[in-house]
């Protein structure tokens, strides 16, 4: 083992350089982010028209809310659990938004603009609410979170059509649609100017709550309680941690990035579809293609981000290298395979 | 110090029952004669020949997923990507059929073979590469419907011959063509899991893998047969369905891998692998079908039944929990 | 001298058994004090009630002299009281700093760590532990297992911990790691921490030990200064019997050369070994952990499938490229852990004694249940297995009885050459008794035996001829009249400095 020819080396030096060096270079981030410079040089060359402005801030925003979501799964996969029903909890939650932002029964006091911030805020808090429910049923009922979401699933969807009885959402106030805007429109700027008027909302939230969770997870007490948990459940227990405290939380915070991500989806469009494309499939593989281990203990969320981004830019790539949409998927497919085979053979060869 | 006589003799009857009682087989069999008694005294279009055989046809699809998922649970693997080869299959079968022209029966049979190797792809990846199920599955429900999309090029085909619809929409002797599918697949498989050597594998590697394998017993091929299974009987899910519903669609199947897990997990095979009957993924079916009808009956819309189908998902796994761990005494 | 605690009277009851009946035990300042008992005994409930995991039914705790409750975990590790269990409790994946500061890591006052002070904190506590060798940003997943046990005792430090219960620390040690291991707990012991050391190996109570209390179902049996008694003392106090000759190896009539293996390799733990196995002999296999030794028999058995080399069987050359082959040619290799690689622990007797041989039960791959039946209960009353019936779940028999059923198990397919590895690791002396006499009598009947061990006085007790292992390599063999402790433990050691790669053993628990 490799401690025992490392001897006496000086103990004060804080930051082991090469080491450093090394993860970063051999973490599934960087093959991640490799593959996305890659990709979008590549397919650049083919067709200069993908490297436009407006183009480009669409890969990058177009799965925006599939990587926000993708926080929550993060820490509900890392603590050795896995959230099935977000799909439908998302599809809920936008439609919930955007009922609101129409209903017109609410008392005169309330000016258009809170209702519409209301429209913003309430998926949030209903979000942290059904987490804290399904984290309920696997804390402190002990029933496994597979199972769990797989009936919260079902549940979720039947509301959300009987409710919706099926008919989309249109006609939303102007000031609504929050993921059409452009923050930096306004704000002169030397050098790319151009690119950065274009940046839509999405992406900042994106960046910004990737940025926060990614800190918190790493350095603070709770983010590496979720760590401790995921990686040693019994251990965590016997050491004092409250593990049903940390599990709690996970879930809570799960729906309400949920919540977070369905207030994206519902304002990219005009209309909300009550339509539900596999979602929580797309959230999962972003998470598992990022490097989180599904077994638990392991993985960051901006593995899961970069996975997200990787897999619209080949969406939209397609267009541009001529090859028929209907392809997609399995392009898609074959390059989740090859991530995760290069991100196991690199594990076994950091275990050998 | 050896066996106490008593323990060999037979358990009383009342003591059999009263464990009988305590499975989730159990508990789920209650529960399936209280919704049929409560859902028979509101309407009597329920308890008639006819609703039930069809409830039958209904459920056929989803059984044949149901019942090789409950080998892969028992095993403590996953397979997500169960219908997305149902897609594959309906695809492949039209295109063989409509525009490469071969004759129908072939096509069937190319179905069958396509959806065969795919279940054997996951399985060698998951053996031989050594890919966690539930990535490897995950990354070929995408995959696999991938290139059902990819070959239909959204296309749907129609129009087959009338012999064709005969599995799917014909019976015998009153009793829908499908339905004897169903219930030849849910006795052998049964019979396997209960009886055979093949069977008592499967729950030896759910519970130690490794203890298996030390153990001689051919762990690498039982899982590779058992994918392969799986990818056999989500093709025959398709055929099966094609022929119910008279097209071919790429998205057909989407989301069926989760009802089959649900029905498997309903039926009180633990998730986790190592225990789990056919009996209770059977009863899972039954009950989950026998909700979607009797709600619908008794007037409650169409996709609302799901809400009560998650709700007693849930509860009867809580239920369950209870019990073992009341009887268990932790 | 005022003992820094004391348990006195405790019992505790579970459902269905009397776990601990009237028991007392106390440990003073700077003592190290031995706990002994057979499986079962009721050693990991007393020390589960020591570091507040269970309460106990009745008895008095005290905590220098004044009685205290201890209601969890968290209780007895704010009173001094920590524990180092058998399964390590470390996160793999965060680093050896925020291991050992796991709960109570330094903070600024918004609640955020202090990263720098705790690493310092961490590096400190390393060297008041003479170790120096250990960086503490690495993951402790990354550890060997000697390691991890050493970050353990730091974060039981870091607690302030004033007594430490070790429960069979060097179980799964190299022995280098193990003499590391007595090093701190005599710096430990210096300090004035009272040590708690359950250990099956009697070795190292006399090695280690101040005093030594013994329990034996349940009950107090009494406590001896380590100066005033004598091997054979404490195992008359365990077994409540006095057992004259454990090692019962009877003299057989050597036959025919059964095994051969020629040149074989798979590298790296199996470099070109050659030896033979020969009709009612016990071949004893010494060696450290990691010699390679578990790997050559599992290269024989067809886990390992070898790279080269010739296996000949009676005779004839064998490819062995899985168990299935071994086993029809009559091998059988009883593996080194019961837990893991032996035994389906959720699983009833009668489904594990039927796993090796399900083909000979059945017919058309139907298993014959009655024959199952059968044949668990008969190896129940061969092998007196003390279950209540063949439907037990095996995971809730004593260590000795699971090893029993491996045993059973292995026997079932009839082998002609049985490969044992550390057959009696982890279990009471009872059991090791009848496992020993066992193997006598196989051998008498004329099986080939190859019996792999750590204990070096059953490889003598046991063996016809010894070989040793280093590194890959059979490096000597004894014969039975030639072999002593002091010519194999060198043979084993070797070069040490050359360094051995180290494998990574789980115990089950007890």
């Amino acid at each position: 083992m490799a401690s025992v020819t490392q001897t006496v080396k000086p103990i004060s030096r804080r930051f082991a350089v090469p080491r450093v060096l090394r993860s970063i270079i051999g973490s599934q981030e960087a093959v991640l982010f490799l593959a996305l410079v890659l990709l979008i040089a590549y397919v650049g060359n083919e067709n200069g028209r993908f490297l436009a402005t407006r183009n480009m801030v669409n890969v990058f925003s177009g799965n925006a809310y599939i990587a926000v979501a993708a926080i929550g799964m993060t820490m509900v996969i890392i603590t050795g659990n896995i959230d099935i029903s977000v799909g439908s909890l998302m599809v809920t939650l936008a439609m919930f938004s955007g009922a609101i932002s129409i209903y017109t029964h609410f008392p005169s006091w309330m000016s258009e603009n809170s209702i519409i911030w209301l429209a913003w805020i309430a998926p949030l808090i209903v979000g942290g609410i059904v987490g804290a429910i399904i984290g309920f049923f696997v804390t402190y009922l002990r029933i496994p979170a597979i199972v769990v979401s797989l009936g919260f699933m079902s549940i979720l969807k039947g509301i959300l059509i009987i409710v919706s009885e099926g008919e989309r959402i249109t006609g939303m106030p102007d000031g609504y649609a929050l993921a059409q805007r452009h923050p930096l429109e306004k704000v002169p700027l030397p050098i790319f100017e151009d690119f950065f008027h274009g940046l839509t909302m999405p992406i900042f939230f994106m960046f910004g709550l990737i940025i926060l969770v990614a800190l918190w997870m790493r350095y603070s007490a709770t983010g590496r309680a979720l760590y401790a948990v995921g990686g040693n459940a019994e251990a965590a227990r016997l050491s004092g941690i409250s593990e049903h405290r940390i599990l709690m939380l996970t879930f809570i915070l799960n729906g309400f990035f949920v919540g977070i991500a369905s207030v994206l989806y519902a304002t990219q469009f005009s209309v909300i579809q009550v339509t539900l494309p596999p979602i929580e499939m797309t959230i999962i593989t972003a998470v598992v293609v990022g490097g989180v281990s599904i077994l638990g203990g392991t993985g960051t969320v901006i593995g899961a981000m970069l996975a997200a981004i990787l897999l619209n830019t080949i969406t939209k790539a397609l267009v541009f290298v001529d090859i028929s949409p209907f392809w997609m998927r399995a392009i898609q497919g074959v390059l989740i395979l090859i991530t995760v085979l290069a991100d196991l053979l690199r594990r076994q060869r950091q275990s050998a | 110090m050896a066996v106490q006589e008593t323990s060999l003799k037979k358990p009383s009857l009342t003591l059999r029952i009263q464990r009988l009682l305590l499975t989730q087989e159990g508990v789920l069999l209650i529960i399936t004669l209280i919704a049929s008694l409560i859902v028979s005294t509101q309407t009597d279009k329920f308890l008639t020949t006819e609703n039930l055989l069809n409830q039958g046809r209904l459920m056929t699809e989803i059984g044949l997923l149901a019942l090789p998922m409950t080998f892969i649970i028992i095993t403590g693997g996953i397979d997500l990507s169960a219908g997305s080869i149902v897609g594959l299959s309906a695809i492949v079968l039209g295109y063989s059929w409509f525009n490469k022209g071969y004759s129908l029966e072939a096509s069937i049979f190319i179905a069958l073979a396509v959806s065969s190797l795919a279940g054997l792809i996951n399985g060698l990846f998951i053996v031989r590469v050594r890919v966690p199920p539930l990535i490897m599955t995950l990354a070929t429900l995408t995959f696999y419907r991938g290139l059902a999309e990819g070959i239909a090029q959204s296309r749907s085909v129609r129009g087959y011959p009338a012999w064709f619809y005969e599995l799917g929409q014909e019976e015998t002797w009153g009793i829908p063509n499908q339905l004897f599918i169903l219930v030849i697949a849910i006795v052998i498989t049964a019979i396997i899991l209960s009886r055979t050597t093949f069977g008592r594998s499967l729950y030896a590697i759910g519970n130690n893998e490794k203890a298996a394998r030390f153990s001689g017993i051919p762990v690498s091929r039982n899982i590779l047969l058992i994918y392969t299974f799986s990818g056999f009987m989500a093709g025959l899910a398709g055929y099966i369905f094609v022929s119910r519903v008279s097209t071919t669609r790429s998205d057909m199947g989407t989301g069926w891998e989760l009802d089959a897990i649900a029905a498997v997990v309903l039926g009180g095979t633990s998730i986790f692998g190592g225990t789990g009957s056919i009996v209770g993924t059977v009863i899972g079916l039954i009950l989950i079908q026998l909700l979607k009808n009797g709600l619908a009956l008794t007037g409650v819309t169409g996709d609302a039944t799901i809400v009560v189908i998650g709700s007693v998902l849930i509860l009867s796994v809580l239920i369950n929990t209870i019990i073992q761990r009341r009887t268990v005494g932790v | 001298m005022q003992p820094l605690l004391e348990l006195q009277h405790i019992t505790k009851t579970f459902p269905g058994v009397k776990a601990l009946d009237d028991v007392q035990f106390d440990i003073c300042a700077g003592e190290v004090h031995a706990l002994l008992g057979e499986n079962g005994a009721g050693k990991s409930t007393l020390i589960k009630i020591a570091s507040g995991v269970y309460q106990p039914d009745a008895g008095d705790i005290l905590l220098e002299g004044k009685p205290v409750r201890l209601g969890s975990p968290h209780e007895a590790q704010s009173q001094g009281i920590a524990t180092i269990y058998q399964e390590l409790l470390l996160y793999p994946e965060l680093t050896v700093a925020e291991n050992i500061f796991m709960g109570h890591a330094p903070r600024t006052p918004f609640g955020a760590i202090r990263w720098i002070s705790m690493r310092e904190k961490a590096r400190e506590l390393l060297a008041s532990l003479n170790i120096y060798d250990l960086d503490v940003t690495r993951k402790v997943g990354a550890l060997s297992v000697g390691n991890r046990q050493r970050v353990e005792i730091a974060k039981a430090l870091s607690l302030n911990a004033r007594i430490l219960i070790m429960d069979e620390p060097t179980a799964a040690l190299t022995e280098a790691d193990v003499e590391r291991l007595f090093n701190i707990m005599k710096l430990l012991k210096g300090r004035g921490v009272g040590i708690i050391y359950i250990s099956h190996r009697l070795q190292e109570v006399f090695d280690m030990g101040d005093r030594v209390t013994v329990l034996r179902d349940g009950r107090y049996i009494g406590t001896k200064a380590v100066t005033d008694t004598t091997e054979d003392e404490l195992i008359n106090m365990l077994v409540g019997r006095s057992i004259d000759n454990l090692f019962p190896k009877a003299e057989t009539q050597i036959g025919n050369v059964v095994l051969e293996v020629e040149h074989l390799n798979h590298k790296p733990l199996t470099r070109d070994v050659s030896f033979q196995l020969r009709e009612g002999e016990i071949v004893g296999m010494a060696g450290l952990v990691g010699s390679g030794r578990s790997e050559l028999a599992q290269s024989i058995f067809g886990l390992l499938p070898a790279q080269s080399g010739i296996i000949r069987i009676n005779g004839k050359a064998i490819r062995v490229r899985n168990p299935r082959k071994a086993m029809r040619h009559g091998v059988a290799y009883l593996p080194e852990d019961r837990g893991t690689q032996g035994l389906v622990r959720q699983m009833n007797l009668r489904i594990n004694m039927s796993l090796t041989v399900l083909r000979m039960l059945s017919r058309a791959s139907f298993i014959n249940r009655q024959k199952e039946l059968k044949l668990a209960l008969s190896t129940i009353e061969k092998l007196s297995i003390r279950a209540y019936s063949p439907n037990q779940i095996v995971g809730k028999l004593s260590g000795g009885n699971q090893q029993k059923v491996v045993v059973g198990k292995w026997l079932a397919t009839m082998p002609r050459i049985l490969i044992v590895d550390e057959p009696t690791r982890g279990i009471d002396v009872g059991a090791k008794a009848e496992i020993h006499r066992l193997m006598g009598e196989l051998a008498k009947q004329g099986l080939a035996i190859l019996m792999i061990s750590s204990e070096l006085p059953e490889v003598l007790g046991m063996s016809d001829r010894i070989l040793v292992m280093r590194e890959g390599r059979i490096v000597a063999e004894y014969s039975r009249a030639d072999a002593t402790q002091e010519n194999i433990g060198m043979a084993m050691m070797g070069n040490i400095e050359n360094g051995h790669p180290v494998e990574e053993h789980q115990m089950d628990g007890v």
